[in-house]
């Protein structure tokens, strides 16, 4: 279920298992309570490190998407985290779509929107940088 | 993680007749860490994993396994026992069989897993009377890998371990290293000139390059640090020289002047706008780009 | 284990020497008749003088008993010779020649310090060198009543002895060349060439004969006196301990 996180891409790799953990509870691929699966087995069947797998885990938690029960495992939280992902998925995808074509009405080619959302991406992970562990 | 330092080398320096093997590297391995030792051919790594386990001595500086010396032999003997090695060529005894090297080695080590080793054999699928030089290259690292994995060792040492290998036997190799590594009773540390691979599993990272460790820490501190900062100008880019700390490189072409920092990319970015550019760009790197950007044009 | 490696490592050559010897010791006995023949032809031939004449009537002198004859074809010649040259073959080997290939840095990731990887190396030449010169002198024993003689145990046990202990000092001497040099013939060939003047000094300076290696190894002196050789076999006991000393401190200071 869950997919081989590629590191040429440029994002952490825990970024990537974090997002596919939230698309799967988006798209209802994990329900509230299920279990995922555990940290080491995880790290052995992605080949990565364990601490990226605890690392992703960890903000997950912090997000409120997951829950880690001591000794038990990760589980899906409850709530209603599914529905509120999917209404703010779609508010954010209209609001990309709003700025895709306002930049190109510009007369800016694609490729430099894309720099400049990574570039406005980068330059907001170093100023949150001291609160992310 | 633990703040123990399982491999803790400072300042060591090693000539070969008329080459610097090694000029002043220091290293800092924690526990329970798997740790990616990344350098070009000839950069240094073999000779500081030889320094290690004792199998060379440094000219100068210091090298600490478990907090013991690794230029006193005896003191070498007693890491040894604790430590896994597997080199670059995964050098075995041509002339015995599969099954002989693992007794063999199993001879040595009290904390031998014969449970492991028999899992290995059957998952690696090793041939059990074929001699050590009727073995292809991925089946030879196989066997090297089961040997060291089954020592009960705290330290896992290797030496470029996927070199030669197809992708599918790469695989299993790097998968077994990630399920050696159990909270901070294990560590490993590998040495690579292949990126993607330390990507993948290290959580630790050194750059070394001409004997030297120019890059360090932990990987992703690594890479939110470094980033690209281009600045575009009206007329030539300027020749500056930054105030702010953290610029590794700066290089002009025509009206852009890009510059590769370390850390702190918001003080250069501060600086930079007062020399009025058109507009600044911040990128993050990938390792892949932080390793050729490093060692390409060292000094 | 490290015994049975070192084993695996000199099996053949100690087979082949074993086999080789034996077959040779056979030669001896059953080429006694011949040569008994020949004797007194020997003896003419040796009057006519010159430094050959001497050495063939010296040699027709002691080949007129048994006894000396086995001493002369086998102690003195065959068994010293063939056996010199497996001390030269099995001192060769050890960690410097295995290099990156040939399971050096395997062997040097363990927790054994050089010291014991050598005392290994050389207790293991030095035990099947013992084999070598003691057992294929027994078959002498054991056949020479097919030809209707017999030759002492005793015998077998003093020569073999000699042997032993003064050609132990040409394997230590290989061990040692070995550890300076990386590559397979270069050891045994130096330790050849210096064996090889050695023995030709006995004739520049005749006061060294008594402990020139040939003469000690083949226990010259107990087949003519009754004496053991003692200032040689001295003399070979001490330069093997000095030469795998100096060949473990080689082995120590190398970098691998």
């Amino acid at each position: 279920m869950i997919f081989r996180p590629n590191p040429a891409l440029g994002v952490p790799i825990y970024l990537q298992l974090m997002e596919q953990v939230k698309h799967a509870v988006e798209t209802g691929a994990l329900r509230a309570g299920e279990q995922l699966p555990g940290i080491r087995p995880l790290a052995e069947q992605l080949v990565i490190n364990p601490n990226t797998v605890a690392k992703a885990y960890r903000e997950l938690e912090h997000e409120g998407i997951i829950e880690l029960r001591h000794g038990a495992g990760a589980f899906v939280a409850a709530g209603a985290r599914t529905k509120d992902l999917a209404d703010r998925v779609r508010a954010g995808q209209a609001a990309v779509r709003q700025m895709v074509e306002r930049l190109r009405a510009r007369g800016l080619s694609d490729d430099e929107i894309r720099r400049f959302v990574e570039a406005e991406l980068a330059g907001l992970n170093q100023a949150t940088g001291g609160r992310r562990g | 993680m633990a703040d123990r330092l399982t491999i803790d080398a400072t300042d060591l320096r090693k000539r070969y007749g008329a080459v610097d093997a090694l000029c002043g590297l220091a290293l800092g391995v924690p526990a329970g860490s798997i740790y990616g030792f990344l350098g070009r051919n000839g950069a240094g790594k073999t000779t500081t994993l030889k320094v290690l386990l004792g199998m060379a001595r440094p000219d100068a500086g210091e090298a600490r396994v478990f907090g013991l010396d690794a230029t006193k032999e005896a003191a070498s003997v007693d890491i040894r026992r604790r430590t896994a090695f597997v080199s670059e060529e995964k050098d075995l005894y041509d002339y015995m069989t599969v099954d002989e090297m693992i007794h063999f080695t199993s001879s040595f080590y009290p904390r031998w897993r014969k449970d492991l080793a028999a899992r290995y054999r059957r998952t690696f699928d090793l041939p059990g009377d074929r001699k050590g030089k009727a073995l292809s290259r991925g089946t030879r690292t196989k066997l090297a890998l089961l040997l060291a994995l089954c020592r009960g060792a705290e330290l896992l040492i290797l030496d470029e371990p996927t070199s030669g290998l197809d992708p599918a036997v790469s695989e299993e190799v790097l998968q077994a290293l990630v399920s050696y590594v159990d909270s901070a009773e294990t560590t490993v540390f590998f040495s690579s000139h292949q990126i993607a691979e330390v990507d993948q599993i290290a959580d630790h990272v050194t750059i070394v390059d001409r004997g030297r460790a120019i890059v360090q820490g932990a990987l992703d501190d690594v890479r939110a640090r470094y980033r690209s900062i281009q600045l575009v100008f009206d007329g030539d880019a300027p020749a500056v020289t930054f105030r702010a700390p953290g610029v590794v490189r700066a290089w002009r072409e025509h009206r852009v002047l890009t510059v590769l920092s370390s850390a702190g990319a918001d003080e250069i970015v501060d600086e930079a706008r007062g020399l009025n550019p058109v507009s600044v760009t911040v990128t993050p790197l990938t390792l892949k780009d932080i390793f050729l950007e490093t060692v390409m044009k060292e000094k | 284990m490290l015994w049975y490696k070192a084993w695996l490592e000199t099996r053949s050559r100690f087979v082949i020497g074993l086999a080789l010897l034996f077959v040779m010791a056979c030669g001896v006995v059953f080429t006694y008749r011949t040569v008994q023949e020949l004797i007194p032809l020997a003896s003419s031939l040796g009057q006519s003088g010159g430094a050959l004449g001497r050495l063939v009537s010296e040699s027709a002198a002691i080949e007129s008993t048994y006894r000396g004859y086995v001493w002369w074809q086998w102690f003195r010649q065959n068994l010293c010779q063939t056996w010199t040259l497996f001390a030269l073959l099995l001192g060769t080997g050890g960690l410097t020649l295995q290099g990156t290939r040939g399971g050096a840095l395997y062997t040097l990731s363990l927790p054994t310090s050089r010291t014991r990887l050598l005392a290994v190396r050389a207790g293991t030449g030095l035990a099947e060198l013992a084999v070598l010169a003691f057992i294929p002198s027994i078959v002498i024993t054991l056949l020479s009543p097919t030809i209707g003689q017999s030759y002492s145990v005793g015998d077998v046990l003093v020569h073999g002895l000699c042997l032993f202990v003064a050609g132990a000092a040409v394997f230590c001497l290989t061990v040692f060349f070995s550890t300076q040099f990386a590559d397979a013939w270069s050891p045994a060939l130096l330790a050849l060439i210096v064996v090889v003047v050695q023995s030709a000094a006995e004739f520049v300076l005749p006061t060294l004969r008594p402990y020139t290696l040939f003469r000690t190894m083949s226990g010259e002196s107990y087949l003519l006196d009754g004496a053991l050789p003692w200032a040689g076999l001295l003399v070979s006991v001490t330069a093997s301990a000095v030469l795998l000393l100096a060949a473990d401190r080689n082995l120590r200071r190398r970098d691998f």
